[in-house]
């Protein structure tokens, strides 16, 4: 049988769980109500375990405590039994579909921020600030120690009494458990630290209260890191012997595994590898927990492929695989894989915009499944066919935006033609694909490639659409997903022109594309500072350019989120690309076979100038508008989405009404936003059709 | 002159004819002996008339030819013996031989016009010449016996014209007295009626037997294999005399009619088997010789003339190619179609007995499954504590926890290793709990049933597979057993028996209907109305004569089933079936996308299996083709589930609930 070992059942404690298969503990920023498991979080725990996944851990730093703040990441409130009946309602949800479900629950220490909300005073074992939140916070006494402790159990108590399955107390990330295990954090000289009983004893202590309070045969693990990766901090063979510790008191069911420490920025993108890292990095690390401890290990990092976990786990380096962002990508994992689907799967290709909106405070979303997480909302992860009439689609664009509409008027069972001006499909994910570690990206359109294929649409590639093309196929809807071009007109002074010889600059598109060979000496301004700007940089660094970046904006990529800058600044500085903010480009100009640019200082209005050979400028993207207006009179909606509609995803009204062709439009080509804009538009938009 | 010669040249036909009768008796007892009881004889004219003429009759045309030309023949003769053999020139009786040659005659007349450009399941030669030879021989009867009754001139008697009747006589003679004692194509007549008196399997005939069945059939479906003694000398049969004697009788009734050759998928996917050879091909064993004289169609590929052999000489390979053996699916399509009643299947299960037990040759993966068998308990290979695996989430009753007893034991068969099948087991543990069903499991207890191991001859493997089941199954209690395995279902139902185990057996698909008929299950009709078709697994059909129950519970579900040409017991195979899946002979085309073709000419967007077997080589039909759903998964998607007890809270309605 096709993955033995991903199905074989384990047990964990008293509990059996299906297959070895879990969706680790992450913050889903959804529990808005106060801390309480709103709807939404009940549900896109459920579709996971409606797709089979085998043991769900909810909550990442479920707070214990009231003085741990709960807020930021909307985490679950567990300090209070109002969260009781909400657990109830989770476990059933879970349970009704054979999953399992546990929670993480945490005193967060000095690990948060202490400006809103209550105005928490943060905790430590010894005061010292954590740089990554920037967060100060005082030193933690005895009495606090001990009610913190009392609280661990309480909290304990609290999931128990809910129903769930069991709970992890998380002592990774830097929480304050293992604040007190970290000699990094931990300088005190009392009987909280020091020598290494005395760091363990917070956790002993709340390890002993938790048992103390649920009983032997409730399942009770914790999640550890492998190593701090800190020269003071704790290391791999601490970590051996931190686990070997708790896991002799016989009062552990299981061990959950991370490597790396995260006070910092670098270690924390190691805690969610992005697509730069190869395949499961950290897996020796859990590998050499394992060699120590009797009870089960669960690894996450970085796992995302069925065939990848079945290795890991034919191997025995671990019990249970984590396939958490791969889940986020497709809860149906598993059922796809039952139903020999495998190639149907949504791979999680390591873009990391769940974790870095979660890193934000907002909303965990997945930058291509626009299903996820908006379960309540009623966006299906599995598209019902239609049982009206079967319409003639045509889309234009095969970027994501049209893409996504195609399959999933596809999947309704209509006549789907896709138009796409280049000779593949992608659109900006192909551009995007060609930086320097960029390339996994790349598995968005692979998918759509599959499905689309799968699904019979015809697409017709280097074909730029015209109002005549779409005419001659009678349609019933139109939807343009047809993007737009880079915005180097803006500014006359950049020197840009339609005509190759005479522009003095180039775009991110031309270069990444492939359109223009890359200078020697080359200026990138980048106004956005997002992945395209630093993927620009990056490429060109790498094909041996000497590089600066500039910004008008306070540093190149900025408006990257945490998980990803650091492993663009690992890269650039190492590739001596200079990174420069707060200067605006003014003018562009040939100076003999070289060209300065010239720029303002934003805050002193002082002038620099740059002499290179090469300017590239990212000013983000212009959408193409004139295929829009040659149809939109025609259209029988002229061209308007009905909002209300839309936001509500449901049905758009004039699909109901007759005449000419219903005309939408979506991503790029209506106004820039981003990949998953363009595929969450196109799915509300679709879904009904 | 012929008053003189008449006499003679029929008391000379009988005794050459029956001098080659004591001969092919001779022949037949060559197989392995069980005592000669005569007697039996005498429940031939019952066996033929109401047993063999019911399978005739599925095609009327030369149900009626036979009656006119035997019926005719054989009055005509019995007549003419008294007439003109004893000389009771009686005018009545002369009346009525000229009537029962007449009626010859015109089945003649039939037989030879179905001669004309012969169908390619016919086979030629001396089958050509016996067209003719009923001509001969009812028109000679007919013109000799004018006289009787005063109408011919009497110059019949004299001169040329007497000399030239006489020798047309006598080639009618030859034909049918002589000829049926040496073996000519008359042969069947003599060797189909002791082969009908003496079959092997006399519940075939028994319209009284507990499961006998009248739908397509007299008596009953006789479809268990017989055990092999596993302490004899040889295992399995090794050169024809190695067959039962009653086994080679029935190789020698065979008339080479080609309905066998017509309806076996292995034949027409290019296999190299034709059921109707390999009886030929025994009857040459059993006889001595060559196949050159056989005038049929061969085994694809492999060249007629070429192999030879005797009754103390192996049949593999220089008289029957191992992979002919192979490539059957025991579907029995040829013994269902049988009209001389001869088993295909049991012979080629012998000979696989020789092969698999005796030489250890048994082909590709067949080795492989019976080896996991023996080191597994399954033919996968597969940690037989991991057979619950699947279920790990539906917390699954153990029989083992059920001293008191449970209605029903759910058998999952091997199917519980399949991820595919996995999901129908899914859907059949749904529609238990939403019917109510007090039902349990063997778990890590239960093993293969064995029916892949008896198939592909390893009576040995399946015999320690059936003892361990049936140990294990009498340690629990339970009302009967019910699976969605076909082949489980055969083998526990059908085959047990013979080694102490008797149990009742339900397949699914009965169960299911039973659910539907005592309204412990309901189903809301479909969204989308849809053309489904029905493919009868052989094992449940042909073997077990489960038809209507697959068809009752589509018919619940509110669909309208397009039957497929071959369907009912004329379904074909999947080609999954007897190891030939795992023997792989290669062929032309590939038995399932046959299946799959059969399946699209009804249109049907779905087609609904009810075997695991089944399920998976269609499945294995590259896609654009109809999904595959079992009848439970069927079911199961459209199950009304019964309102449970707590209402789903959603946590909307949470907050009334809080603690204030």
């Amino acid at each position: 049988m096709a993955h033995e070992a991903l199905f074989k059942p384990i047990q964990i404690g008293k509990l059996t769980i299906r297959n070895r298969v879990v969706s680790t503990a992450h913050a889903e920023v959804h529990a808005t109500d106060g801390g309480m498991t709103t709807d939404r979080y009940v549900r896109y725990y459920e579709e996971k375990s409606k797709g089979g996944c085998g043991l769900c851990i909810c909550g990442g730093s479920s707070p214990v405590s009231i003085d741990s703040p709960q807020q930021w990441w909307s985490s679950v409130n567990v300090s209070t039994d109002r969260i009781i009946p909400y657990f109830q309602n989770l476990a059933d949800a879970v349970h009704k579909h054979g999953g399992k479900i546990m929670i993480q629950i945490t005193h967060m220490g000095r690990r948060s921020r202490w400006d809103g909300h209550n105005w928490s005073t943060l905790l430590s074992p010894s005061g010292i600030r954590e740089p990554v939140h920037r967060a100060t916070c005082k030193t933690i006494e005895e009495e606090e120690i001990w009610r913190i402790i009392g609280d661990f159990a309480q909290g304990a108590r609290r999931v128990k009494e809910g129903g769930l399955d069991g709970c992890e107390l998380s002592a990774v990330h830097q929480h304050l458990i293992d604040q007190f295990w970290s000699p990094r954090v931990n300088k005190r000289t009392d009987q909280w630290g020091g020598s290494f009983e005395n760091r363990m004893r917070f956790g002993m202590e709340v390890l002993k209260a938790v048992r103390a309070e649920v009983g032997d045969d409730f399942c009770v693990g914790m999640r550890i890191c492998g190593d701090e990766f800190h020269p003071d901090g704790l290391s791999h063979d601490d970590m051996k012997q931190i686990a070997a510790y708790y896991d002799a008191t016989g009062m552990v069911d299981f061990f959950g595994v991370i490597g790396s420490g995260c006070d910092t920025h670098d270690t924390l993108a190691n805690v969610i590898p992005n697509m730069s890292y190869p395949p499961e990095p950290f897996l020796h690390l859990a590998a050499g927990i394992k060699e120590v401890v009797s009870v089960p290990v669960i690894h996450a990092q970085n796992i995302k492929d069925p065939t990848q976990a079945e290795r890991i786990l034919e191997g025995g380096y671990v019990d249970l695989v984590g396939m958490t962002r791969a889940h986020i990508a497709d809860p149906h994992i598993i059922a796809k894989i039952k139903a020999g689907q495998t190639d149907q799967i949504r791979q999680c290709v390591g873009a990391n915009y769940c974790i870095d909106r979660q890193y934000q405070g907002l909303d965990v979303l997945c930058i291509q499944n626009a299903a996820t997480s908006r379960e309540y909302m009623g966006l299906p992860h599995i598209i019902e066919k239609s049982t009206g009439p079967t319409r003639k689609v045509v889309v234009v664009g095969g970027g994501p935006g049209g893409m996504e509409a195609a399959r999933v008027a596809a999947e309704r069972g209509h006549d789907v033609t896709l138009f796409e001006a280049e000779p593949q499909l992608g659109g900006q994910i192909t551009l995007a694909a060609k930086a320097p570690q960029r390339d996994q990206i790349a598995g968005i359109t692979r998918w759509y490639e599959m499905e689309l294929a799968r699904l019979g649409v015809e697409i017709k590639l280097e074909s730029r659409a015209d109002d005549a093309m779409i005419r001659d196929l009678q349609p019933d809807v139109v939807v343009l997903a047809n993007g737009g071009h880079p915005f180097l007109e803006q500014v006359p002074e950049w020197g840009y022109s339609d005509n190759p010889d005479e522009s003095l600059v180039v775009s991110s598109w031309d270069i990444l594309g492939g359109k223009v060979e890359p200078g020697k000496n080359v200026l990138v301004y980048d106004t956005m500072c997002e992945f395209s700007g630093m993927s620009t940089a990056d490429y060109l660094a790498s094909k041996g350019a000497t590089v600066e970046i500039v910004t008008d904006d306070t540093k190149p990529g900025v408006a990257i989120g945490g998980t990803t800058f650091p492993t663009y600044y690992r890269s650039l500085y190492q590739q001596s690309v200079v990174m420069t903010g707060d200067l605006g480009l003014h003018k562009v100009y040939r100076e003999g076979d070289k060209l300065v640019a010239l720029f303002e200082n934003e805050y002193t209005g002082e002038h620099e100038e740059r002499v290179v050979d090469q300017v590239v400028i990212e000013n983000g993207v212009r959408p193409d508008e004139s295929l829009y207006y040659a149809l939109k009179e025609r259209s029988r909606n002229k061209g308007q989405i009905d909002l209300e509609a839309l936001y509500a995803a449901t049905a758009q009204p004039t699909l109901a009404e007759s005449g000419e062709f219903a005309l939408f439009r979506l991503g790029d080509c209506v106004a820039q936003r981003n990949t998953h804009a363009a595929i969450y538009d196109a799915l509300r938009l679709c879904k009904d059709l | 002159m012929l008053q003189t010669l008449l006499p003679i040249l029929i008391f000379a036909a009988l005794a050459v004819g029956a001098a080659g009768a004591v001969r092919r008796i001779r022949l037949w007892r060559q197989g392995q002996r069980t005592p000669m009881r005569w007697y039996r004889l005498v429940l031939m004219p019952k066996r033929y008339l109401n047993d063999l003429h019911h399978v005739v009759a599925r095609d009327k045309a030369i149900a009626h030819t036979h009656v006119a030309t035997a019926g005719g023949f054989v009055a005509a003769m019995a007549l003419a013996l008294v007439v003109h053999g004893f000389g009771w020139r009686n005018p009545i009786l002369g009346g009525l031989l000229l009537a029962a040659s007449l009626c010859m005659f015109i089945g003649a007349l039939a037989v030879n016009r179905r001669r004309i450009d012969p169908s390619a399941k016919l086979s030629k030669g001396p089958w050509q010449r016996l067209s003719k030879s009923l001509l001969a021989y009812s028109v000679g009867m007919f013109l000799v016996s004018l006289p009787l009754v005063g109408v011919a001139p009497t110059l019949l008697g004299g001169g040329v014209l007497a000399i030239v009747l006489s020798a047309v006589l006598v080639w009618g003679l030859l034909e049918m007295v002589v000829g049926m004692g040496w073996g000519g194509p008359m042969k069947h007549a003599f060797a189909g009626s002791f082969h009908l008196a003496f079959h092997r399997r006399p519940e075939r005939f028994d319209d009284n037997h507990a499961d006998a069945v009248h739908d397509v059939h007299r008596g009953s479906r006789s479809t268990a294999l017989f055990p092999l003694d596993l302490t004899a000398k040889t295992l399995g049969v090794e050169k024809p005399a190695d067959f039962q004697w009653e086994q080679l009788l029935g190789f020698d009734a065979c008339v080479q009619c080609g309905r066998c050759q017509n309806v076996c998928p292995a034949y027409a996917a290019g296999q190299p088997l034709n059921p109707k050879k390999l009886i030929q091909d025994m009857v040459v064993g059993m006889a001595g010789g060559n196949d050159a004289r056989y005038a049929g169609s061969g085994y694809p590929g492999i060249e007629v003339g070429k192999h030879h052999g005797g009754p103390n000489a192996p049949i593999v390979p220089q008289l029957v190619e191992a992979q002919t053996l192979w490539a059957c699916t025991t579907c029995r399509a040829c013994v269902e179609e049988c009209p001389m009643m001869i088993e295909h299947v049991d012979a080629i299960v012998d000979m696989r007995r020789f092969i698999t037990l005796e030489k250890g040759e048994t082909p590709e993966k067949g080795a492989a499954a019976i080896d996991n068998l023996i080191a597994t308990d399954n033919p996968g290979g597969l940690d037989n504590a991991s057979r619950l695996d699947w279920a790990a989430d539906l917390e699954m009753p153990r029989i083992q926890d059920r001293p008191e007893g449970v209605d029903v034991l759910l058998w999952l068969g091997d199917g519980a290793f399949d991820m595919r099948n996995q999901r129908t087991l899914r859907a059949l543990v749904k529609i238990l709990r939403a019917g109510g069903v007090d039902f349990a499991v063997l778990g890590d207890e239960e093993r293969d049933s064995g029916d892949v191991a008896r198939r592909l001859g390893d009576e040995a493997t399946f015999q320690r597979l059936a003892e361990r089941n049936i140990a294990t199954l009498s340690r629990y209690r339970f009302a009967r057993i019910v699976t969605a395995d076909p082949h489980s279902f055969h083998v526990l139902g059908r085959e047990y028996g013979a080694f102490g185990g008797d149990y009742r057996v339900l397949h699914h698909s009965t169960f299911i209907a039973e659910l539907f008929d005592g309204g412990r299950i309901s189903v809301e009709a479909p969204a989308q109305a849809e053309t489904v078709t029905y493919h009868d697994p052989c094992y449940l059909g042909r073997y077990n004569g489960e038809f209507a129950a697959p068809r009752q519970v589509l018919a619940a579900l509110g669909l309208e089933v397009a039957e497929m040409e071959r369907s009912g017991y004329r379904s074909r195979c999947c080609g999954g079936g007897g190891g030939a899946a795992l023997s792989d002979v290669p062929g032309k085309a590939r038995i399932p996308d046959m299946r799959m073709e059969d399946v699209r000419e009804t249109g049907a967007t779905t087609v609904a299996v009810a075997c695991p077997q089944c399920t998976a080589m269609l499945e294995g039909v590259v896609e654009p083709r109809p999904r595959i759903l079992d009848i439970a998964e069927m079911v199961a998607a459209a199950l009304v589930e019964p309102a449970t007890a707590s209402t789903t809270r959603t946590s909307t309605e949470a907050p009334e609930e809080v603690p204030a």
